[in-house]
């Protein structure tokens, strides 16, 4: 698998990121790295607690990263949910949001994971 | 030459290193993972940094905290802020730029916007630090001779009309970027950023030399005669000396090229300028670039003895060669970037003149119109040594340093670790950990006492216990206040340092108790126990406490019939039955000669408790038969008052002698006669001693 097929799988950017970030070699350490943050459990943990104002920072930062990685999917679905979050209350769809988070994750992790494994 | 240093704050780590790669190869680059470690950072290092990239939401403190910060500490004077975030509501940008950061960059991060934004801001700050470094360097090494650079500066302003700042600024700007232009044209003159803003910082020091110059000819309106001009032309070589003949700063690199601009400044590509007629790359490519920025400036400058060029004419001018040869190098990076030239040159004099506004710092200073930069400066660097002589001297010991906005106690990580705490505390006063240290009004008594301090008399020294590591030790917290140099001097925070004094202080006590102590019997005396008494009875009103006393029955006997060292071994016996009959937490003593007290504390019964204590003061020592009589009262009858209770017990013990010693009884409303007529024990005492 290429990091471009990785990118197409998980429903990404790929010309965008390589047009920032201009190395392939820098984006794909960054996509593997990806694979590291914790942000994800830190917001499903702080969520599930009713830690608002972490779960919002913790879903302000996937969106940060994604938007920096072109994870376009990701991204705008944790942009969503950052916001019906912002403001230390949660907005009613905020639970909704978080499912659809969940999935682009997930999907975005299996993607750079099958990319990790045919390295 | 070292790489400049950029502060990286962002909670992600990912993108902070995206930040590292895009910069590293560059720049040194610090990470902090939130405001708080980046506040630290500032503040051990604000005036290395050259620039700091900030995220706004991050946990514990978030960008803007940061930017608070450093506005209230006036690092937003010395490091320009970048901001990095995908927040872009308005008022969020609004509220950065009003707290002053130079930019925004926003995600998703583009490798080429975020290296260009990083080299312009630096560019545009390079001046300014440069000077500042300037000032610094000075301080540290002649403390009376601090600005003098500056001085001779404004001087020069003083000494020339009003033409010479704007003139000053704009050689400036249009030095840097031509140089700037210079060397994507070509590597031949090996200059680094830092040599660019090295000449373009030099470079206001290129007409130094007027000062010598009869002000005469200097402002003399129309076309000079031949030996006037002769006069104006020694005003590069007298310059040149001046910077020669300072005293200070000789070998370093910034006056090194100053003097190369002073000198040479006037000389020109096909070797007919002056003083020394130098050609081509014989002239320093700091004179060449800052001669060709003085003649575009002056062309374009209206002058005494004329009226402005138009830019145009004026860059046609140099071109056909009307003020003399140039490098033709520079003469493409002046004709090709000409239109960038002028607007940089509008735009940037504006800016200029706005951050000039805003910050204060060495455009000031250079045109003489303030000093605050280097008072600043100065303050910093003075507090600075302050603080390190304080702590040098003070090795081994907890220190730290507290500042009152932004309300922080920043404590050396040994201290730290020592005492549990964290190394930066935001807002001590509401810090649980340091309550749970310090105790519950240690912190606030500490902090009255630093305020009501002087600048004369910054000291205070507080003795307290500090609980940590389950354990309580004794401290003595030695401290200075530190006070601006306002007239009105403001109380800004303090340095200290805490010495465990824990052993010393257990000396002082073991001595108190002695004194506190009978010597005989080791029970308290009755000064002390009166103290506790009433301690105790203030510290928790709402218990049930009685006090007894009582004195032994035929006493004066066993004296007079066994000697007096019989009766102490009596006496001794009698508080060790008294000890062994009562808890640690009861106040007993000798009150005097025979006579003991007993303050209890009881839940339940106290007729059955004191029956149990009278029963074992009881007793036979050797052949002598211990009875004593004891009067009793309580609390809840007569109030909690030391004198009442004493008295009332007094009286209670008067009347069980009465009824035929060997006994007790408790005072209650029939004896309130005798509390009147019964001559006091107390009154007693101080009758036998006067």
């Amino acid at each position: 698998m290429t990091l471009q097929e990785c990118y197409a799988a998980m429903g990404a950017d790929y010309n965008g990121v390589l047009g920032r970030l201009r190395s392939e070699r820098l984006v794909q350490k960054f996509v593997l790295k990806f694979l590291d943050d914790g942000s994800f459990d830190l917001l499903c943990s702080s969520f599930a607690s009713g830690s608002w104002e972490e779960a919002f920072r913790a879903s302000h930062t996937i969106k940060g990263m994604c938007q920096n990685l072109s994870f376009t999917a990701l991204a705008n679905s944790s942009e969503e949910l950052t916001e019906a979050l912002r403001g230390g209350t949660p907005a009613p769809q905020a639970g909704e949001l978080l499912e659809q988070v969940r999935k682009d994750y997930q999907q975005t992790v299996d993607a750079i994971r099958a990319f990790q494994a045919s390295l | 030459m070292s790489k400049e240093k950029i502060l990286i704050v962002d909670d992600s780590e990912m993108n902070r290193s995206i930040l590292d790669d895009m910069l590293g190869e560059d720049y040194d680059i610090i990470e902090a993972e939130d405001g708080l470690e980046a506040v630290n950072v500032l503040r051990k290092q604000a005036s290395d940094l050259s620039l700091v990239l900030l995220d706004i939401v991050m946990p514990r403190m978030d960008g803007f905290g940061v930017l608070e910060a450093m506005n209230q500490n006036g690092w937003i004077d010395a490091v320009p802020v970048v901001m990095v975030s995908s927040e872009n509501a308005p008022a969020q940008v609004e509220r950065a730029y009003e707290l002053g950061v130079t930019d925004f960059i926003m995600r998703p991060f583009d490798a080429l916007i975020v290296r260009r934004r990083v080299v312009n801001t630096l560019l545009l700050y390079a001046k300014q630090k440069r000077l500042i470094s300037m000032v610094e360097q000075q301080v540290y090494e002649n403390e009376k001779r601090s600005d003098l650079m500056i001085d001779v500066l404004s001087h020069i302003v003083e000494f020339r009309n009003g033409e010479s700042g704007m003139h000053i600024l704009h050689v400036r700007i249009l030095t840097d970027l031509l140089l700037g232009y210079l060397t994507h044209k070509t590597d031949r003159y090996k200059l680094s950023m830092r040599d660019i803003s090295m000449i373009s910082t030099a470079s206001a020091l290129h007409d130094i030399g007027k000062i010598a110059i009869d002000e005469k000819i200097l402002n003399k309106p129309g076309r000079l005669t031949k030996e006037e001009f002769e006069i104006m032309k020694t005003h590069s070589t007298v310059g040149a000396k001046m910077l020669e003949n300072l005293p200070v700063h000789q070998g370093e690199q910034l006056l090194k090229i100053a003097y190369e601009i002073c000198r040479w400044h006037h000389e020109r590509w096909d070797g007919r300028g002056y003083p020394d007629g130098l050609k081509e790359d014989e002239i320093p490519i700091s004179a060449q670039v800052v001669a060709l920025a003085d003649v575009y400036d002056a062309l374009t400058s209206e002058r005494v003895y004329k009226p402005p060029f138009t830019h145009e004419q004026a860059v046609g001018m140099i071109a056909r060669g009307e003020c003399g040869a140039f490098n033709p190098l520079l003469l493409e990076c002046l004709t090709e970037n000409a239109e960038k030239l002028r607007t940089a040159l509008e735009t940037d004099s504006v800016e200029e003149v706005k951050r000039r506004k805003l910050r204060g710092i060495s455009e000031e200073t250079l045109r003489g119109e303030g000093r605050s930069a280097s008072e600043r400066t100065l303050q910093l660097l003075d507090r600075e040594r302050m603080r390190n002589n304080f702590f040098t001297t003070m090795a081994e010991t907890i220190q730290f340093e507290y500042t009152v906005s932004p309300p922080m106690l920043t404590v050396s990580s040994w201290g730290a670790k020592r005492l549990g705490l964290d190394e930066i505390i935001m807002n001590p006063n509401q810090d649980s950990k340091l309550r749970g240290v310090m105790g519950e009004s240690t912190w606030e008594r500490l902090s009255k006492r630093l305020r009501s301090t002087s600048p004369e008399r910054p000291e205070v020294r507080m003795d307290c216990p500090l609980h940590y590591g389950g354990t309580v030790r004794w401290h003595r917290i030695i401290t200075r206040a530190l006070w601006s140099d306002d007239p009105k001097p403001k109380f800004d925070g303090a340095l200290g340092t805490v010495v465990d004094i824990h052993d010393a202080h257990l000396k002082m006590q073991e001595l108190e108790q002695k004194a506190a102590r009978d010597q005989l019997t080791g029970l308290l005396n009755r000064a002390s126990a009166r103290e506790q008494i009433e301690l105790r009875m203030h510290d928790q009103p709402n218990a049930n406490y009685a006090l007894a006393i009582f004195d032994l029955d035929y006493f004066k006997l066993a004296n007079d019939t066994f000697g007096h060292q019989f009766g102490d071994q009596v006496l001794q016996w009698v508080a060790k039955s008294l000890c062994r009959s009562v808890r640690g937490t009861d106040i007993s003593c000798r009150a005097g000669g025979d006579e003991f007290m007993l303050f209890l504390e009881y839940n339940t019964d106290i007729e059955k408790t004191i029956d149990r204590v009278f029963r074992n003061l009881c007793g036979k020592y050797e052949n002598f038969q211990i009875a004593v009589t004891m009067g009793v009262a309580l609390g809840e009858d007569v109030g909690l008052s030391y004198e009442t209770l004493f008295h009332a017990a007094d009286a209670a013990l008067y009347a069980a002698k009465r009824a035929g010693r060997g006994r007790y009884r408790f005072y209650d409303d029939s004896l309130q006669t005798l509390l009147d007529s019964v001559p006091h024990a107390e009154q007693e005492e101080t009758a036998t001693i006067h």
